[in-house]
């Protein structure tokens, strides 16, 4: 899907905000099987969202099941951010929204109105690296680099948190970016080295 | 001397985002497909519903057991023994739960993903045989293969009478260690994007093995392995779970081959714990006989696995310690409705390591001896067959170095003695004996104008060093600085030998084997340029009969001239050559060492076992790059302690649906597990294995990790906690 | 995941009035959006509240307000939640990753779907996702299960550690429908699954939790949330428990107990605190109270150790608030 504008979409949601009755709501218990209703279901409705990713304004027209991780690798061909478990449960999907680390394979990019997104592409300015993508570098705190963009994007925002404190702290606050290599140690030492520098 | 240590070359390009893994490739026209896995592990499938999903937006193609892309073979080589050798959609029999049952191929991902989720299949289900504990009983001596020495008894002497010799011993302990399955869990799912033209196939698809995946896939599809080019210059994790071809890189080249469109396939977290391979579940059982003083007399060690693939009696127990009766065996059951094993690192050598050294760590209990010196009693000096000297062994020296680095002297000798606070504090220790080996490569090292020099082999980079490791050599080779040498892997076009190096990086053999052709394609390619400069028209040294090469310079006939000058004066793109490096000498026996020391602190009330200190001294020859060596170790330490801590697949043995396929539930280690290890480097360069000296070193701190921490858990606690993981309800008093 | 339409409220009213059959309400997502992949739960609208301003953390004559919408993570460092009510921060500390914390609400949080692999597995049957499918859990894989307050249909622990530490203090849920506004006790929110484990809570169609209230509780201050588990960050509890003492020359005045991974709904241990009530603060003391926690358990082929771990969980628990 390419970034264009969608007046269709603004229409659906015109017609969403009138027609809706306030009835039976799915954040109760109750959860409809969806196989029946799926084979049936209508055309995907498509929503517009104007956000800004990496300092540049980009307006999107999306199915609005599309992730923000999908968004970025499939629509932006932002392919750093990385799709590991889809699931949240390993931290590889890491991205900022308004500043703040979160996993962006739970997050729905239909929400992401006006909000500004940073991913481990928009850290560097040209070729001057973020001090925590130099100091990854430095200390090895990465082997076969696909968590490496999550663990980075964390770091960043751990430190800007103030939770790069003792070596317990900084490895709790690690601790939602998996590293199946075992780079941990050397990912411990570079938030440390990146923090003395900032 | 201080110790070569390099950043990683390939690191700007992993934390800026840019390097891209199979899965970022998009082509134009690329369609995107989503696996549709089964439901039940065994019977058969009877009808699918594909109405729901043909309707929904999107979808380009459905394969089925019924409409599949053609295969025309069968996996070759090592891939025939461990992977899957079915080929997907084969037909509508269902083996095991999680299997293949249908391919979605739509134009996004979304549809992709959720026109699967409409497939509804109807399954004829029949009970499944999918219990490992059941199986164990009736397990039967595996087949042997042809070249693999896998699941053959080993027998010293040949007629020896082990119950007899046990029976003879002053001593004698019995146990039985069980290990679940393991699942290789690299943080990249395995993803291929396939693209033809022309008959040839071009495939983006993570593998430790480009050449291997190659063959493998061209075996599959029928074609030519020239026409099969695999790129995979960047692989976001292997340990083993990339050695071989699997089904999701096989549907993506031939559903591209049969939609004339590039074709991308994602396997999903839970899938990969079915449609790739897993270690094995095992069961060993180890009876040792000794002598009061220490001294082994008997060693039995049976094993019950899934595969061959985890056979620790050939991989660690020889291997060990001398004892005069030694009798290993293997049996294997066959059959099981299971996903297909295959190796993961350290194969056979983890779970053997764990169970060979928790049981001379209870050796030495019953002795009431220190654990050290039992082993220091048993020290191999050469292999039990044959014997055969170590070309270089400093195990007793990585023992006493690593005693004195972590203070083992004030490990308390009665389990439970030392506390602090709620804590309960123990250490233990272990052996890692891991083979060396290398195989011949090729590698083609070229000169170019640009001042730069290439150095290329079809090996591969999931982590372990090799960029930056083929970047140093090279530059050692050539006398250059490193930043003018590019390396090249990761692509099957690029040289191999064909011998077991196809496989890429496998086995920690990679810097092995690659290292030392490096240094002979250096020569050869020194050699040519030499002619080149004496020979070429518009070389400044033409005609000269005394060229020499030196640091990227040429003299000759009292002139001088950089490489780059002369092929830009020549107008030469490049010049260079292929080295092939030599056999293997077999006069002697190849290992790397490791000692392990290991501390835990275990909650009085609530039993849980955490890490509180971990040294590793080891000797696996020359370091060749310190800095990615030591990620090497301290990854591959805390892969083995994850078996201890944490990994456990569970296979519900009533319907062999493992019931923890995500990484919520399968759990592996976190930043908060893990402390800061102290890692040290014995460094005696092995130079009878290669002309660099540099052993394997990527299992090596997987090996043993885990009898360590159990070793520690029992100091701390008194509890032998023999079946992993080792959780806390089962540590509770 | 099924297709939905998607529309974003900025106001209760709007949510509320945008909200129909099949809707859901979407907050942080990090339930939402995970069960719409695994298609446990396939809403036909998705009704995205973040914009909608539940927010503040305040003190009030009744106790401290958290906004429904507030993060868990903004809630875990707040001086009016840290420095009052330990066991708060420390139970949401303990919570997931710095990621989903950053991302889920306390509303949110609070109504979090049970972890049990057969409800995340639409392959299987489930009791809770599916009315009278059945139960796997019971003879499959249960080592995380519940022990206390299960049925024969459904064992599934409650994952909240949020709502064990809020209901050891008894707070309450303020929330509003189409009918208008109402408050409920925490403890009386969460339904025991009985025979009809898939009505998970008392929340009306179409009710928003708007917010919660922690009672003034001023010996709160001495309070801890003890997780165990299997790996040391970042999972669910195998058991945990919220422990809150009031101590007078030595001897227990008062004593909050409540207990995480071994019930179907967060569980106050009233037993274990009468128990505790005017015995002097040491450990023989808190062995003895423990003794009766795990009554009524029902174990099962792969948690016989929880009633154990129940018990020495608390304990711990009390030793921290007594060290």
């Amino acid at each position: 899907m390419e970034e264009q504008s969608q007046d269709d979409g603004v229409s659906r949601r015109g017609f969403l905000l009138t027609s809706a009755a306030a009835a039976a709501l799915a954040a109760t218990a109750e959860n409809p099987r969806p196989a029946a209703a799926a084979a049936t279901a209508a055309p995907a409705e498509v929503v517009e969202v104007a956000l800004e990713v990496n300092g540049k304004a980009r307006t999107l027209a999306l199915d609005p099941r599309v992730t923000l991780l999908d968004a970025l690798r499939e629509r932006l061909d932002l392919t750093g951010t990385k799709k590991g478990c889809d699931r949240g449960q390993c931290g590889a999907c890491t991205v900022h929204v308004d500043g703040r680390r979160v996993l962006s394979c739970l997050t729905l990019a239909a929400g992401l109105g006006g909000k500004a997104v940073t991913t481990v592409e928009g850290l560097a300015e040209g070729d001057r690296l973020h001090p925590v993508q130099r100091a990854f570098v430095a200390c090895d705190g990465l082997q076969c680099g696909f968590c490496t963009p999550g663990q980075v994007m964390s770091a960043v925002a751990l430190i800007e948190e103030g939770h790069a404190g003792s070596e317990a702290e900084i490895r709790e606050y690690m601790s939602g970016n998996i590293c199946r290599c075992g780079a941990y140690q050397q990912i411990v030492q570079a938030v440390r080295m990146a923090k003395e520098e900032a | 001397m201080a110790r070569p240590s390099m950043d990683r070359i390939d690191a700007r390009a992993k934390v800026t985002g840019a390097a891209r893994y199979s899965a970022d490739h998009k082509l134009p026209g690329m369609v995107h497909g989503h696996l549709v896995t089964s439901t039940i592990a065994r019977g058969r499938v009877v009808s699918m519903d594909l109405d729901a999903a043909r309707a929904a937006g999107g979808v380009v193609e459905i394969y089925t057991p019924d409409h599949r892309p053609a295969f025309q073979g069968a996996l070759t080589g090592l891939a025939a023994v461990f992977a899957e050798t079915r080929p997907p959609l084969a037909d509508r029999e269902v083996h095991y739960h999680g299997q293949i049952v249908a391919l979605v191929l739509a134009e996004t991902v979304e549809q992709a993903r959720d026109a699967a989720a409409l497939i509804r299949v109807t399954y004829e289900a029949q009970p499944p045989n999918s219990s490992f504990e059941d199986a164990k009983e009736h397990a039967v001596s595996p087949p042997s293969v042809p070249g693999l020495p896998l699941g053959v008894p080993i027998k010293e002497p040949e007629n020896v009478d082990i119950k007899a010799a046990l029976a003879a011993s002053e001593v004698t302990i019995e146990r039985t260690y069980e290990i679940p399955p393991r699942h290789h869990s690299m943080m990249e799912p395995h993803a291929a994007v396939a693209v033809w033209q022309d008959g040839r196939l071009t495939i983006y698809s993570g593998t430790q093995g480009p050449a291997a995946h190659a063959m493998e896939l061209s075996g599959v599809l029928g074609v030519e392995q020239a026409d099969v080019h695999v790129i995979s210059p960047y692989v976001g994790g292997g340990f083993g779970g990339k050695a071989f071809t699997w089904a999701p890189a096989m549907l993506a080249a031939a559903a591209a081959r049969e939609l004339g469109r590039p074709v991308k396939v994602v396997t999903g977290r839970e899938q990969l714990f079915t449609v790739t391979g897993h270690r094995a579940a095992s069961s060993q059982t180890f009876a040792l006989g000794a002598r009061r003083d220490g001294r082994l007399n008997a060693i039995e060690h049976a094993t019950i696995s899934q595969s061959l693939g985890e056979d620790p009696g050939y991989r660690t127990t020889p291997k060990y310690y001398a004892a005069p009766n030694v009798h290993i065996s293997m049996k294997i059951t066959p059959g099981l409705d299971l996903p297909t094993a295959t190796i993961m690192r350290a194969p056979g050598d983890e779970s053997g390591s764990f169970a060979l050294e928790c049981v001379m760590d209870e050796l030495a209990e019953e002795l009431g001896m220190d654990p050290i010196e039992l082993r220091m009693r048993n020290y191999l000096e050469s292999t039990l067959k044959g014997k055969l000297p170590y070309s270089s062994k400093h195990l007793d020296e990585c023992y006493r170095v690593g005693a004195e680095r972590f203070g083992w002297s004030r490990r308390g000798e009665r389990p439970g003695a030392v506390t602090d606070g709620e804590w309960q504090v123990g250490m233990g220790m272990a052996t890692a004996v891991l083979d060396a080996g290398r195989a011949p490569t090729t590698v083609r090292v070229a000169f170019r104008p640009n001042g730069t020099a290439t150095v290329g082999n079809a090996t591969s980079d999931a982590g372990t060093g090799m960029w930056t490791v083929m970047a140093m050599t090279g530059a050692r080779a050539l006398g250059l600085p490193a930043d003018r040498i590019r390396p090249a892997l990761g692509d099957s076009a690029l040289p191999f030998a064909g011998s077991s190096d196809i496989y890429g990086a496998v086995g920690s053999a990679a810097t092995a084997t690659v290292t030392p052709a490096i240094l002979t394609a250096a020569r050869e390619a020194i050699a040519k340029l030499a002619e080149h400069a004496a020979t070429a028209e518009g070389s400044p040294l033409r005609g000269a009969d005394d060229v020499r090469y030196a640091e990227g310079r040429l003299t000759g006939g009292g002139k001088a001239v950089t490489f780059g000058e002369l092929l830009t004066l020549t107008g030469t793109a490049e010049v260079g050559a292929q080295g092939t490096s030599a056999d293997l000498d077999t006069t002697h026996a190849y290992a790397s060492y490791a000692a392990h020391f290991c501390e835990v602190r275990v909650n009085r009330w609530t039993g849980e076992p955490l890490l509180s200190r971990f040294t590793t001294v080891v000797d696996a020859g020359a370091i060749l790059n310190a800095k990615t060596a030591r990620g090497q170790i301290t990854g591959g330490v805390l892969f083995g302690l994850a078996a201890a801590m944490c990994e456990e697949g569970r296979v519900e043995g009533a319907t062999g649906r493992i019931s923890n396929a995500n990484l919520a539930d399968y759990l592996l280690p976190v930043n908060a597990d893990t402390v800061e290890f102290d890692v040290h480097f014995l460094d005696h360069p092995d130079t009878r294995l290669s002309p660099t000296g540099a052993r394997g070193i990527g299992e090596l701190g997987t090996v043993g990790a885990a009898a360590a921490f159990a070793n520690a858990v029992h100091n701390a606690t008194g509890r032998r906690v023999r079946t992993l993981p080792i959780t806390p309800d089962k540590l509770l008093a | 995941m099924r297709p939905y339409t998607y529309a974003a409220a900025r106001s209760v009213g709007e949510a509320l009035e945008r909200a129909g059959d099949g809707s859901a309400y979407l907050a942080g997502g990090t339930t939402l959006v995970d069960l719409m992949k695994l298609e446990v739960v396939s809403p036909a609208h998705v009704v995205d509240i973040t914009a909608v301003p539940l927010r503040g953390i305040r003190r009030g004559p009744r106790g401290l307000f958290i906004g429904a919408m507030e993060r868990m993570a903004d809630v875990a460092g707040h001086h009016l939640v840290a420095e009052p009510y330990p066991v708060v921060a420390e139970a949401l500390r303990q919570s997931a990753s710095p990621q989903i914390r950053n991302m889920a609400t306390i509303g949110g949080n609070l109504l979090q779907r049970t972890r049990c692999g057969y409800f995340r597995d639409p392959a299987t049957p489930c009791n809770r996702r599916e009315p009278g499918s059945g139960c796997p859990a019971v003879d499959g894989h249960n080592r995380s299960h519940a022990i206390l307050g299960t049925s024969d249909a459904c064992v599934a622990t409650h994952p909240s550690d949020l709502a064990v530490a809020l209901t050891a203090l008894d707070a309450r849920l303020s929330l509003r429908g189409a009918g208008g506004e109402r408050t409920l006790r925490l403890a009386d929110f969460y339904r025991l699954p009985g025979g009809t484990p898939h009505l998970e809570n008392e929340l009306r169609p179409g009710e928003l939790i708007t917010g919660v209230t922690v009672p003034a509780l001023p010996w709160a201050r001495r309070s801890t949330y003890v997780k165990v588990r299997d790996r040391r960050s970042y999972e669910f509890a195998l058991c945990s428990a919220a422990v809150a003492v009031h101590v007078k020359g030595g001897v227990i005045r008062e004593a909050r107990v409540a207990a995480g991974g071994v019930g179907t709904r967060p569980w106050r241990l009233p037993a274990v605190e009468e128990a505790l009530r005017g015995r002097p603060m040491r450990t023989e003391t808190f062995e003895a109270a423990v003794a009766h926690a795990a009554d009524g358990a029902r174990p099962l082929a792969r948690n016989a150790f929880k009633p154990a771990l129940l018990r020495r969980t608390i304990v711990r628990a009390l030793v921290h608030l007594a060290g």
